[in-house]
This record gives structure tokens, sequence and C-alpha cells, in this order.
């Protein structure tokens, strides 16, 4: 009987060895693989692991990793195999190659190859939090950039600035993406209302303004606002305003505490959670998401994620928050019109609208560093800036290229103001919302838990849950110093 | 049976009725628990059947469906089913207006505008069911490289844990041994231990094997047994009584024969079970994969699944294409294993 | 003494095939004492024969991981950085204020409070899951095993959630569980007339039973296993139970259930040690959810979802190493009990007595 099993089993086998040799080239397993009862591990010793370094005369290997940020859907793939042909056919000595990974196992697949010392020669494009997670593990290109004089003047400022920590320069910037406010005409066209300036010098527009706005946009089932007596929160088929594809940082940033977006003082020794102004933001969002019911709540956001659409793009938040990244996925084909605006001024009549920045990143115990830098070089050059950047959806971080990158958006985005991307750069926030603190992860967790009770506890005590908040983070930046 | 007084045979024939009482409601509790069950997998299946904007806005609905839609003025505009006055028609919605009016027009005479409540109304569907998807789904990968890795990976390895669990469960179930208790323990153990903190120094042994980028170490460690399999097995082995195995031993047989003849077949349910198991595992784990493979080439089919999944962009429609899939293989499995699976085994004769 | 006499007597009543068997017993008869300690020793060593395939595979595969995370267990080491060692440190984290806690009665005393509440949200888990689950695997086995026309279609439905991976099945489920667009709520309100049902998911009191929901509509994996137990019960059993008189129930708890145990064993020692691990489906359902893994507020912070926050997300592999082995001990402790417990009421009928 078990003979009958091993004839089958084998004949099993055999069908699957033929069956991968028609799908195309052989992978060296499927030709080596044995009769079921033999281990192959003799035949095995024979394969060589990737990133040797290269034998003299010969190529040298630059691997990309992708994954950490944009550049993992199919589209991106095919996109950036060509810019690697491109920079292979231009280039004798240096071969690169994009490893595309998967976002949900980026860090897993990039800590296994650093720890085999299999680690690749650039990582990227990714953006602050990656950099500033992974701090300890990124090569400081200052003196490659004093080495070659690099021209550093035709960037943007704030680019080379917000992924510069005193003791890292992190890379050669790549794009930026600043951020701005969606909005659905129809649904402002359905509710009688103006569309909001898109001045950006119009102080009128602030939170207040933003709030009557987005209450006479929220809209249940009925068609009943937050105004109207009738509203019933648990059948919102429609909410006025969002902003929840950021973390807590992210999202108190726009009400200017000192430090901006970084909860802790300079010398990053003390929590500055609860900044007052903090409070006030996590208060004003507390009323939008259970007072006026402006603002999604955990479920509203659970809902929406779960049927694998934007919050957005699915005519279910009117007004959305977000950067320009958010374009290159979830603009396409809406069946609304729609545009953009500048966001709105806080309540000290400041504005801060976040940034996020892009740049490809050396792990520094990987090999071929100096093949590595020449690729980075090459990969924001001018002339390649912008095809880089519209693979990856992001500005070019080259104010020489702002106009390639202008013509770039009015064939793809023809009908939205394209002014409101570029003079939104100018109010990004500093210190960056991303940007490294003692224990970053520790950090992030710690605050994403406040910002889970924001958005699912109707009874908080705001001021209470900030104030816990601090305490954690500052039992988190005691023990940080203790171990120093 | 003939044997029987007559009033027992009065006891069965109600028996019989009381039998088919048992089975009746069995029915009825199995066939309501599974509509339960297929219900999510209804939703698989028609998900893998929409586009991404129905998935965007319909996404609720078990059908494939589009709005029904009428041009008016040039522009397409969705129909309802809308009563006016007593009759019912076909009206496209060409403005929404506040407090969840709407204006409706009559697709034939655009000029006259009813005001209507939107809500009162019906949405008018029709079917759009996208089977393109998956051709689609099978196109945007190497789907039939991705099978054949998958299929290799899971075979090989189901030959190599049914060989070597045998073994040895065999040899912790059958024979006393001073050291052997123990080692039960420490077999046992190797599963205690998350598997995470395991990942790093797993992956620097292959690297030094050279293993990585093969289908290697998803394979090779199948065939030195593994604790869920072996545990399985030891305990279906010693449940098979003893006493055929002492007459094989006094007819001179040696442990390895009362394996094959005796034991193995005995145990063809557990053996059947532990395979589909296996087969489950190998097919869907990506995990590993993930890890240990690095070009495309190489991958399974769950890890190229993922590639469906980038950071912004889920491809819902496809990733439940392959997904459903991926499910039909091991549903035929099981299905056709049934049958060595329910063979139940009678002892004749055998008493001790 | 029992024994050697039994086996002499079966050798001497069982007919011998061919001279040499009988030649055989004859030697073997006559030396009583050798002919024990060489059988058992041979008997030890063709037991140890067969165990070698997996000996083998755990001095290549396994034990090197284990005894390098034990080790990390003592250091502090970020991946990118060599390991410095720090001795006992990691564990003191671990334990340290647990007097202060437990005096005042504040978690917060706690050097590390999210182990503490880790540990505590797994064995909630584990005490509602397990048995739960066991009962329910086993009910729905002894319904497939029935008689019923179509049997085969009905089990493979019923087999079907465990065959989707378990990523898919959590994705599902978030669908279904969501109050605002998921089916069970209505449901719930509509069909049974709740008032308000949970938010499950987003409800910090309801997100572990909403896992254990989760869990249960896969049983059909442990529900096979019993299945094939079920299978394997003698049906001559049955008839000389039915000739007794015995109805249905005392069939099943006379019958049944014993000849059941090893199976019951075997998913309960499993299920024990994989509800202490349970991992996949909590990441799927609030990786990407607002207060990330653990949310909300830490209800699903489960033991190995910290160990995975402490190893991939705050590069501290030399603490999650420590909580790793300190749940191997835990979960070690307990199977011990389990098997130390399993002389008692797990009945097998081909044990060997007199284990060495």
């Amino acid at each position: 009987m078990k003979k009958n099993l091993f004839t089958i089993l084998t004949t099993l086998v055999l069908a699957s060895v033929l069956l991968s040799a028609c799908g195309g080239a052989t992978p060296a397993p499927a030709a080596t693989e044995p009769a079921a009862t033999e281990p192959a591990a003799t035949e095995a010793a024979a394969t060589e692991a990737p990133a040797e370094p290269a034998a003299e005369g010969e190529k040298q290997k630059v691997v990309i990793f992708v994954g950490f940020g944009t550049g993992t859907d199919p589209d991106q793939v095919a996109a950036q195999e060509a810019l690697a042909k491109k920079f292979n056919d231009s280039h004798e000595d240096i071969e690169m190659e994009f490893l595309i990974v998967p976002n949900e196992e980026a860090t897993e697949r990039f800590l296994a190859m650093v720890s085999g010392d299999n680690a690749p020669q650039l990582v990227g494009p990714h953006g602050t939090s990656t950099i500033a997670r992974f701090k300890e593990y990124w090569e400081d290109v200052t003196p490659y950039i004093e080495r070659d004089a690099y021209d550093m003047s035709d960037f943007y400022g704030p680019a080379t600035t917000i992924n510069k920590y005193p003791d890292l320069d992190a890379g050669l910037p790549l794009g930026l993406y600043p951020s701005f406010l969606f909005y659905n005409k129809d649904a402002f066209d359905a509710a009688g209302l103006d569309y909001p300036t898109h001045d950006y010098a119009d102080t009128s527009w602030n939170l207040d303004a933003l709030k009557e706005m987005a209450i006479q946009l929220t809209l249940d089932a009925n068609d009943n606002t937050p105004a109207d007596p009738d509203f019933d929160p648990s059948s919102i088929k429609q909410w006025g305003y969002g902003d929840t594809w950021t973390d807590m940082r992210g999202q108190l940033t726009m009400f200017g505490a000192p430090d901006v977006g970084r909860p802790t003082t300079d010398d990053y020794k003390t929590a500055t959670f609860n900044a007052p102004e903090r409070v006030f933001g996590f208060q004003w969002l507390h009323d939008g998401i259970w007072k006026d019911h402006f603002i999604p709540d955990a479920n509203g956001q659970a809902a929406i994620d779960s049927t694998g659409a934007d919050p957005f793009g699915s005519g279910q938040v009117a007004i959305w928050y977000s950067h320009t990244w958010f374009m290159s996925e979830a603009l396409n084909e809406l069946p609304f019109a729609y545009d953009i605006a500048p966001l709105f001024y806080n309540q000290d009549g400041e504005r801060i609208a976040r940034i996020h920045a892009d740049l490809f990143t050396m792990p520094k115990n990987a090999e071929n560093k100096d093949a590595a830098w020449e690729v980075m070089k090459w990969l924001v050059a001018p002339e390649q800036i912008v095809e880089v950047c519209q693979i990856y959806g992001c500005l070019p971080a080259r104010k020489s290229s702002a106009e390639a990158y202008l013509n770039f958006l009015k064939e793809r985005y023809p009908t939205i103001d394209h002014a409101v991307i570029f003079e939104a750069i100018d109010y990004l926030d500093n210190p960056h919302h991303e940007s490294w603190v003692p224990e970053w992860g520790k950090v992030n967790d710690t605050l994403n838990n406040v910002l889970s009770i924001l958005y699912s506890d109707p009874e908080a005590d705001v001021q209470a849950v900030m104030d816990q908040g601090n305490e954690d983070l500052q039992k988190i930046l005691d023990e940080y110093w203790a171990n120093q | 049976m003939s044997k029987l007084p007559n009033f027992a045979l009065g006891l069965f024939r109600s028996v019989s009725g009381h039998e088919l009482f048992i089975k009746g409601i069995t029915t009825l509790i199995l066939a309501s628990g599974s509509i339960l069950i297929l219900i999510p997998f209804l939703y698989m299946i028609s998900t893998s059947l929409k586009d991404p904007a129905q998935i965007r806005s319909d996404s609720a609905s078990l059908f494939p469906r589009k709005p029904k839609m009428a041009e008016v003025n040039g522009n397409p505009e969705p129909l309802y089913a809308v009563t006016v006055d007593g009759q019912s028609h076909e009206f496209a919605l060409v403005r929404k207006m506040p407090e969840g009016l709407g204006q409706f027009v009559d697709p034939a005479r655009p000029d006259v505008i009813h005001e209507l409540k939107i809500n009162d109304q019906q949405q008018l569907y029709r079917w759009d069911i996208h089977w393109e998807n998956y051709g689609e789904a099978i196109r945007a990968m190497p789907f039939w490289r991705y099978l054949g890795n998958t299929l290799i990976v899971t075979f090989v390895g189901m030959a190599g844990m049914l060989f070597s669990c045998s073994l040895v469960a065999y040899g912790f179930s059958r024979f006393r041994a001073r050291w052997l208790n123990l080692l039960f323990l420490l077999l046992l153990s190797t599963i205690m231990l998350p598997s995470q903190v395991r990942l790093i120094p797993v992956y620097i042994l292959f690297q030094r094997l050279g293993w990585v980028d093969t289908l290697l170490p998803l394979i090779v460690p199948q065939f030195f047994a593994n604790a869920y399999d072996v545990f399985l097995l030891r305990q279906f082995f010693m449940t098979i009584p003893l006493e055929l195995d002492d007459a094989a031993k006094i007819d001179g047989a040696n442990p390895l024969q009362i394996l094959l003849y005796i034991i193995l077949p005995q145990a063809r349910p557990a053996l059947v079970s532990v395979g589909i198991f296996h087969f489950l595992y190998a097919w869907n784990d990506f995990y590993e994969p993930l890890i240990f493979l690095h070009s495309r080439e190489n991958w399974t089919l769950a890890v190229g699944l993922q590639t469906f999944d980038a950071l912004y962009t889920v491809n819902t429609h496809l990733i439940m294409a392959v997904s459903v899939l991926m499910i039909i293989p091991p549903i035929l499995l099981f299905f056709f294993s049934q049958k060595i699976f329910t063979q139940g085994v009678v002892f004749t004769g055998i008493k001790g | 003494m029992e024994e050697e006499s039994n086996e002499s007597r079966r050798e001497m009543t069982m007919p011998e095939s061919g001279d040499f068997g009988l030649l055989k017993t004859q030697i073997l008869m006559s030396l009583p004492s050798i002919r024990r300690m060489s059988l058992a020793r041979r008997e030890a060593l063709a037991g140890y024969a067969f165990v070698i395939p997996w000996i083998i595979g755990f001095l290549i595969f396994t034990i090197g991981p284990m005894l390098a995370s034990l080790y990390f267990s003592f250091t502090k080491y970020n991946i990118v950085d060599p390991p410095q060692w720090v001795g006992l440190a990691n564990y003191a984290k671990a334990f340290s204020g647990i007097w202060d806690a437990i005096r005042t009665g504040d978690p917060r005393q706690f050097r590390d409070p999210l182990f503490w509440k880790a540990l505590q949200v797994t064995i909630y888990y584990a005490s509602i899951a397990l048995p739960l689950n066991l009962a329910f695997s086993f009910f729905l086995a002894v319904l497939l095993n029935q008689k019923v026309r179509g049997i085969n279609i009905w089990r493979t439905i019923y087999f079907l959630p465990s065959i989707i991976a378990g990523v898919a099945v959590t994705i599902l489920w978030v669908r279904i569980l969501n109050p605002r667009v998921g089916v069970l709520n209505p449901f719930l309100k509509d069909v049974l007339g709740v008032q308000s049902p949970p938010g499950w998911l987003s409800d910090p009191e309801w997100a572990i039973p909403a896992l254990v929901m989760m869990g249960l509509w896969s049983v059909g994996g442990s529900m096979i296993i019993y299945l094939a137990g079920l299978q394997g019960v003698p049906t001559d059993l049955y008839d000389a139970a039915k000739v007794d008189g015995a109805n249905a129930w005392q069939r099943f708890w006379n019958v049944t259930f014993p000849m059941m145990t090893p199976v019951l064993f075997y998913n309960l020692v499993l299920g024990m040690i994989a509800t202490f691990q349970y991992f996949t489906q909590v990441y799927v359902a609030t990786s990407n959810s607002l207060g990330g893994l653990g949310s909300p507020q830490h209800s699903t912070l489960f033991y190995n979802v910290y160990l995975y926050q402490n190893a991939f997300r705050y590069f501290d592999m030399g603490y999650a190493s420590t909580l790793a082995w300190i749940l191997f001990l835990i979960v070690l402790i307990l199977t011990a009990l389990i098997f130390r417990s399993s002389e008692a009421w797990v009945y097998y009928e081909g044990q060997l007595r007199g284990r060495g």
C-alpha cells in the first residue's frame, strides 16, 4: 500500500518537474531534483551566495532594495526594470538591479540580508520614517559629497535638511511629496457649498472654516448632516474630512507645537508630547470624531479600508488630506470631479503642511559602496530625476526639474490646480513628523496607542490621555539615556 | 440477527426510525452550518469577478454589478426605477441636491425634471462579471513557473516528510529505550520556541550552505522529520494493538518489515491526514519562501500573490482571483482522498 | 516476571513456522537472562535507529539557531552591529518590578508593563480558545462521521476554511466583523434582536472573543484528525456494545471517547503550543489598523506580537530572544504537566508496558 503511495508521489514529482520545465528556463533546483528519497545537500553546495565581491575586471553589482516605500506595484516594477537597463547599457563597470520585495516583509528580508553579510548596496526609495527607524544602518554620504565636490545647490533647501542629522547625512535627495487637501467637487455641489480657496495667503481658511464646511459635507444614510436633529452617526455614508493615512505624530503636527513634528526637546531628553498645542489638536480631532461626527472613527476607517479602496476615491470622505504620492495610485478614473486646495491655517494662524522626502540610502556594511554612490548620483542626476520621480510619484528635489515635472502633471492630471502642489513646499514641518527620536519604533507604537484611544473611545479624557502618553514617552527616553 | 427474539426485532425497527431521525437532524445542522462557512467564500469569488471600481464603490454586494447608465445630454448618468404618478419609469439621476433630493429625468425627454428623494428610489444595476480578472492575474505573474515551484516544494517535501516521519514516529511508539522519552520531549520542544527569533540564525545557516535563493531550504529539512507530524503519527501508531506486531515478530519479521506491512497499512487515515496537512502548509506558506527566495523566478504561488499587494495599490480583484485558483487543488486533493481516509479498520479474530 | 512467563507461554503455544523458528525458540528459551538483556538492548538500538533521521536534522538545522537565540537573549543585539554581552539584564527587564506591582496593584510599577500585558492577553485567549476549539472540532467530527448521504461533500465544505491561507481568512473576517459594513452585526440586530452588538475588533473588551470566533471557523484542521481517529475505532467494539444493549450516548462515552483520547491528547498539546504562539491572524488583523499591532489599546497584544515588535520594529533582538525563551520555558512546563497527567486519562490500545 505504501508502495502505491510512493508511486503516486513519484509520478507527481516527475509531473511537477516537467511542468516547471515548461514554464520557462528551469531554475537550478528543478534540474537537480533527486528521487524522492535522497536529500540534495551535496549538489547545493555549489550554488554561490549572491553578493560576493566581484573579481578584478568584473562588473560591480549594485542591488537596490525596493520595498520599504513605493515601487512594488507591478507597473512600477516594469518601469524600474527599464530604468536598470538604461543604466546598465551606459555603464560598463557597474551593473545595477532592482530587488523588489513586498512591503509587508521588507523589514524581515532586509534584516536577514544584512545579518547574512548580504546587504543590498542601496535601499529605497524610502522616506524619513524608514531612515529614522534604521538610523544605525546607514552610511553617512557626507564624505562622498565632499570627495566629489558634489553640487547640492540645485536641490530644494528642505529636501537636503529633512533627512540630515548632525551625525548622518543619509543620502542625496530624490523627491518630495508636499501635502494638500483633495476635495470632492461633486460632494460640494450636492451640499451647495463653495469650493475651498486656492489662495495660500487667505488666512480665513482655517480650522473653524474647515469644520463648518466638513459638517455640511457629512451625510448619513438619509442625507442628514450632523447639524440636523435626525442625524444618525451609525449610518454615516460620507464624512466631511479625513487625515487618517498617517500616525499620531503626523496628525498632531499641523497644530504647531514648538517642536512641531517631534514630541521631544532638541536634546531628545524631555518628552513634550502633551504640549498645549497638541492637547488642543487632540481635542479638536476628538470632537470632530465623536461630537460633530465629520471625521471617521476607527470603525468607519476599518470599513473603508476593508473594501480595499481609499477613503477619497471611494467617495466616502469629501475632503482628504494627503500627499502627492496619493495621486499616483488613487486618482485614476474617479467617478466624480475633484481638485486640490491648500491646507488650512491652524488655531495660531500658522500653516504647517507636512511633507515627505524620499531618497536612496546605503547600508553601511554593504559591499561596493563606491559603485553604489555612482548609482545614487545617476538616479538623482538632472537627466534621470524626472523619469525616476515619475515612477515613484514624487516631485523631483531639483529646482531645475520643476518645469519638466509640471508638464508631466499637466498631462497626467489636467484638471487640478498644479500651483497648489509647488507652493505647499514652503510650509513643511521642521522638525519633521517622522524624524529620528531615540527608540523610534517604541515611541511610535506608544504614540499610536494614544491614537487608537482617540479614534475608538468617545469618552476619553483628552488631557489625561495626553499626559499619560507623555509619561510613557518620558519613560522610554529615560531608559534610553540610562543605557547610553 | 435472525437469532434475536421477536421483541428485539421490533426494537430494531424503531431503531432504524431513530437513526433516520438522527441523520435528519445531522443533515439539518450541517446544512445551516455550511451557509455560515460558505458565505465568506462567496464573497471571495464575487470579489474576484469585480473590477477595482466596483470593489471601491460597491464592495458589499455579492453580485458583480455595475449601475445601469443612460446617456443624457452627452453624459452617462445612473438609472433608477422611479414611481411617478403611480407609474413606474426608468429615470436617470442627473444632479444631486441638498437634503437628499435629486433631479431625475427621462432620458428620452431630458427637459422635464422631476425632483425626488434619492433614497426612495431603487438604483438599477446590470450584471458586470469580469472573468478576465483570472486571465489578467495569471498573466501578471509567471503563474505556471510559480505553480511548478509550488508543486515541487509541496510534493517532494511531502514525500520526504512521510518517509522520515513514519520512521521516527515508529521509533518513538514501538520501542522501549531509556532515552526515548527524553528525545521525544526534545522533539516537541523544538516547536515551543517562537520562530521569529530563529529567523536570522536560520537565514545565516542557509546562507553559509549556499542554499539561499534556491528551493532547498523549503524541501531538505522535510526529509528529517518534524515535530507535528511525528507526534500525530506516534499517537496513531500507539492506538494500533500490539497483537499483530507480536504475531509478525514471532514469524521472524524485523522491525522495518513490521512497520511496512503491519503498521503503515493500518495507519492509512493518519498518513493521509499528515499528507494533506503538509500539502496545505507548503501550498500556502509564504513567509519562509519569501525570506529564502530572492529572485522572482524562484517564488512560489503564495509569495507571488503578495506582489499584487503593493504599498499603495491593493489589487484586491487580482488577489482574490489567484486566491480562488489556489483553493482548487487542495479541495480536489481532499475530496478524492476521502476514500482512503474513510476506510474503517476492522479487526476480526484477534482477541488477547 | 509475569511478562517473561507470558511471552514464554505464547511462544510455546503459538506454532512455529519452519525449522529455524523452532531452533530459535529452543535456543532462546534456554538462555533466559541473556535473552532478555540482548532483546531489550536490541529493541532499544532499533528504536534509536528509527529516530536517527530526526536527530541528524535536529543537529544540522535546529540546534544551531536555537542555541544562537539563547545566546542572543544574554546580549544587546540590533542586528547591524555585533552583539554585546549584557548577562541577565534582559531577563531582569522582563521581571523587574514584580514585588512593587503586586504590593501597590499598579501595573505601571513593572519595569516592562507590556510584557505582563502580553502574558495576560495570551493566557486569556488560550483559556477560552483552547477548550472551545477542542470541543467544537470534536463535535463536528462526530457529526461528520455519520453515514449520511453526501457526507463527503459536507466534509469538504467544513474543511474549506482551513484550506485558505490564514492571511486571507483574517482579511475576510475583519470585513465580516466590521460594525459598519460587515454582515455579522446586522444579522445580530435584525435576526437575533441584539440591541447594540459589540464593536468586535475595535472594542478592547470584544477583540479577543472576535479572534476566538475567527479561529472556530477554521477548525477543519483538527476536525480531520478527529475524523481519522474516529475511523480508526474498531467497529467490532461498537458491535459488542450494541449487543450489550448500549444506546448511542453510552456507546459514545464508553467506546468512542476513550479510543479518541490519544487524538485528544495530541490536539490538546499542540493546541496549547499554538495558542501561546498565536501570531499571524493578529498581525494581519491589526498591523494596518489605527493603533497598529495590538490595538485597540493593547487588547490584542499577544505575546508573539510583542516579541515580533521587539525583534523587527525596535530592533532589540536580544530582548526578543529573551522573551522567546521565557515563553519556551512556560510552554515546556505546561506540556510536561499535560504529559504527566496523560497517564490518568489517555488510553492507548497499542501502548507498550514498562517503558524505560
